[in-house]
């Protein structure tokens, strides 16, 4: 604990929420924001956010004035903004009957809240900081039955130097429902503090894709918590490659029978960059699948962190777990660190974890130089199927060609360092 | 002047003498079969003339069409016309056939001056080759060796090998792991593209490739030294008596 250290921010976010009542969850929030996480904490040990403490940092009063920056990438695709940490539905779009976006008021603002303190992610900074400062917890719900042919594309953007941003977005899938949505971090803060809750209900499908891409002095800590019933089907893919420090934690909660869940990702850094893909899969029930495939590109003096637990209950039997990381290091001064964690207290389950870290492959290099290719192309080549290979598997296929060329441009900006 | 020539070359691996003064002239038009026992140093030879990274000669010199390699890297090698079939191809995960098939074959065409081909030309010379070999469209589609069978893989050498159109060709044990029926589809291969302009050292441990691919003429390496050189007649030899006899005479 960091309790010697004088934190500005800690005052920053009390002030923020001095005048709410006593029983707001802002309060509730704010009162558990004591300290940042400790490196000797075991999930924070790889990523330390002691530096935060020493930040002149306030949270950011949204300006709901200010112009949108990061237009759609999508045509016809359904928009949602934020901006500052805040909704603004006066640059999103009209969205299609059965799908409604609201903002929760104070009661429903506390049941959400108390979801994330019910799960393991409680302690997450994220959670007790932007349930304190967010502006409004905004609720997206799909209507029962309802499959949404329609991209919806989550913009977030907006914040400033010194300042923090807290957009909070709860979706809600019910029964028979299914919808793909992209979610773009485009930031231009210091502090990003996003929290997201998805619950499915019976036989819903989402399939969500991130995209970080803050700016580059920027800290992201998103915190993401899922709860999946029956037959429910959630398949993540988060691409990682801006700020100074992105950490993306997802906490998911295999609560009903046969359900499926995907969380796969990749990070590429450079410079000074230092990219976390933490998750937590808990397989509650029997009959359920989950699947982590996470895959890393690193130089110049960039760290990558992926940790992975999958807790299997004792009665969670037939559980398939598998995961699988891999990094590749294209600097010697780059460090990709793998953590796999499996607990595993039922005796009828397929769990399987492998992590690997390391340079290209001479072999392959070798192989594609004696037909012809230089070597610098033959690493690119070699490093552009490693992540074509996770992006064609992890994303469906409309999709695949943007996240590809989104993962090029951060791809390109290292290998022209490194090779 | 040969297309080949090997000059008293000398490798060592881990400190160890692997090649010991080996030489070799191989000119237009022929076939050299070079047969020797296991660790006589055959893998090491086909890995240095295709001038892979720590089988750097440490005396000696090889000439391809006169040009010294040894300041060649692996890839300027084969853009200059040297080409190795891998004993064993190596996977490429994610990487599609056709489109490695293409950059290769473009690389070289660049390097002598010839129009890069574009992806229809391309598919299209790929596609008349690759049927005279039994290679298949699919295979052409999946990733580079993930999941080929052993024939499979000797096939897709001998395509990258029609394809290039190398001056020298290095087949490194391209029997093995090879059923009679596949090693019959692998040698045609090798066989329509012998030519009197081209020349083709096979590198093998048994005689049986030889029935398939006949060569001028015949080496048997031992040692890190080609100890004795002769016709076709003398893999026969080795398979009636087996490599000690030779060794022990010479």
């Amino acid at each position: 604990m960091l309790h010697n250290v004088k934190d500005n921010y800690i005052t920053s976010v009390k002030n923020h929420v001095s005048h709410f009542e006593e029983k707001s969850f802002r309060k509730l929030a704010s009162n558990d924001f004591k300290s940042w996480p400790s490196p000797r904490e075991e999930t924070w040990r790889l990523s330390r956010l002691g530096i935060l403490s020493r930040k002149e940092l306030t949270p950011i009063i949204p300006n709901f004035k200010k112009k949108f920056t990061s237009s759609s990438q999508f045509n016809g695709s359904k928009i949602i903004r934020f901006v500052d940490g805040a909704l603004r539905a006066d640059l999103s779009s009209k969205l299609p009957p059965g799908t409604s976006l609201d903002t929760l008021d104070e009661e429903d603002s506390l049941k959400c809240f108390n979801k994330f303190k019910d799960s393991n992610l409680k302690n997450h900074p994220s959670i007790n900081v932007s349930f304190s400062c967010t502006p409004s917890i905004v609720k997206l719900t799909i209507d029962k039955g309802l499959n949404i042919r329609d991209l919806f594309e989550i913009i977030y953007e907006g914040g400033d130097d010194n300042l923090s941003v807290h957009p909070a977005l709860y979706i809600e899938l019910k029964e028979n429902s299914s919808i793909t949505i992209i979610e773009r971090f485009n930031h231009l803060s210091s502090l990003i503090m996003p929290l997201q809750l998805v619950e499915l209900k019976k036989n819903a499908s989402m399939n969500s894709l991130k995209i970080f891409n803050d700016n580059q002095q920027s800290y992201n800590l998103s915190a993401n918590c899922a709860f999946l019933s029956d037959k429910s089907n959630y398949n993540s893919f988060s691409l990682i490659k801006g700020g100074l420090f992105t950490r993306s934690e997802t906490h998911a909660y295999l609560k009903g029978e046969n359900c499926n869940l995907n969380l796969n990702g990749v990070y590429l850094s450079s410079k000074n960059q230092h990219h976390d893909l933490t998750t937590a899969i808990y397989h509650d029930v029997p009959n359920c699948t989950s699947k982590q495939i996470v895959r890393g590109v690193l130089g110049g003096k960039s760290t990558g962190v992926f940790q992975g637990k999958v807790r299997v209950a004792p009665d969670a039997q037939k559980t398939d777990g598998q995961q699988m990381s891999r990094a590749i290091l294209l600097s010697e001064n780059a460090i990709a660190n793998a953590k796999p964690e499996l607990e595993i207290y039922a005796d009828d389950v397929i769990c399987a974890h492998g992590a690997t870290v390391g340079e290209i492959d001479n072999e392959q290099i070798f192989y594609l130089k004696s037909r012809g290719i230089s070597e610098k192309k033959a690493k690119q080549i070699i490093i552009t199927a490693f992540l074509k290979d996770i992006i064609n598997e992890s994303v469906e296929e409309a999709m695949q060609n943007f996240v590809f060329e989104e993962a090029e441009l951060a791809l390109s900006e290292i290998i022209s360092k490194e090779i | 002047m040969p297309l080949l020539e090997i000059k008293n070359a000398k490798l060592k691996l881990d400190n160890k003498d692997i090649l010991k003064g080996l030489s070799l002239s191989v000119n237009e038009g022929e076939v050299h079969a070079i047969m020797g026992p296991n660790g006589s140093g055959k893998s090491t030879l086909s890995y240095m003339l295709a001038g892979r990274d720590g089988y750097e000669l440490e005396s000696g010199e090889v000439f391809l069409e006169g040009q010294s390699l040894s300041e060649m890297e692996a890839d300027e090698r084969a853009r200059s016309g040297l080409f190795l079939a891998f004993q064993y191809p190596v996977e490429l995960p994610g990487v599609g056939g056709m489109s490695f098939l293409r950059e290769a074959v473009n690389s070289r065409r660049k390097f002598i001056g010839e129009e890069e081909l574009d992806h229809l030309a391309f598919v299209k010379e790929v596609r008349k080759v690759a049927s005279k070999m039994f290679v298949k469209d699919e295979m052409l589609k999946r990733a580079v060796n993930v999941g080929f069978s052993g024939g499979e893989k000797k096939r897709f050498e001998i395509l990258q090998m029609a394809m290039l159109k190398p001056t020298v060709s290095i087949l490194d044990e391209t029997d093995s792991g090879l059923d009679v029926d596949a090693l019959k589809i692998v040698s045609e291969g090798v066989n329509s593209q012998r030519n009197e302009d081209n020349a083709i050292v096979v590198i093998t441990h048994y005689q049986r490739l030889l029935d398939y691919i006949v060569p001028d003429f015949v080496h048997i390496l031992s040692d890190g030294r080609i100890i004795k050189s002769g016709g076709p007649e003398l893999a026969l030899e080795v398979e009636k008596n087996g490599y000690a006899g030779l060794i022990n005479a010479a």
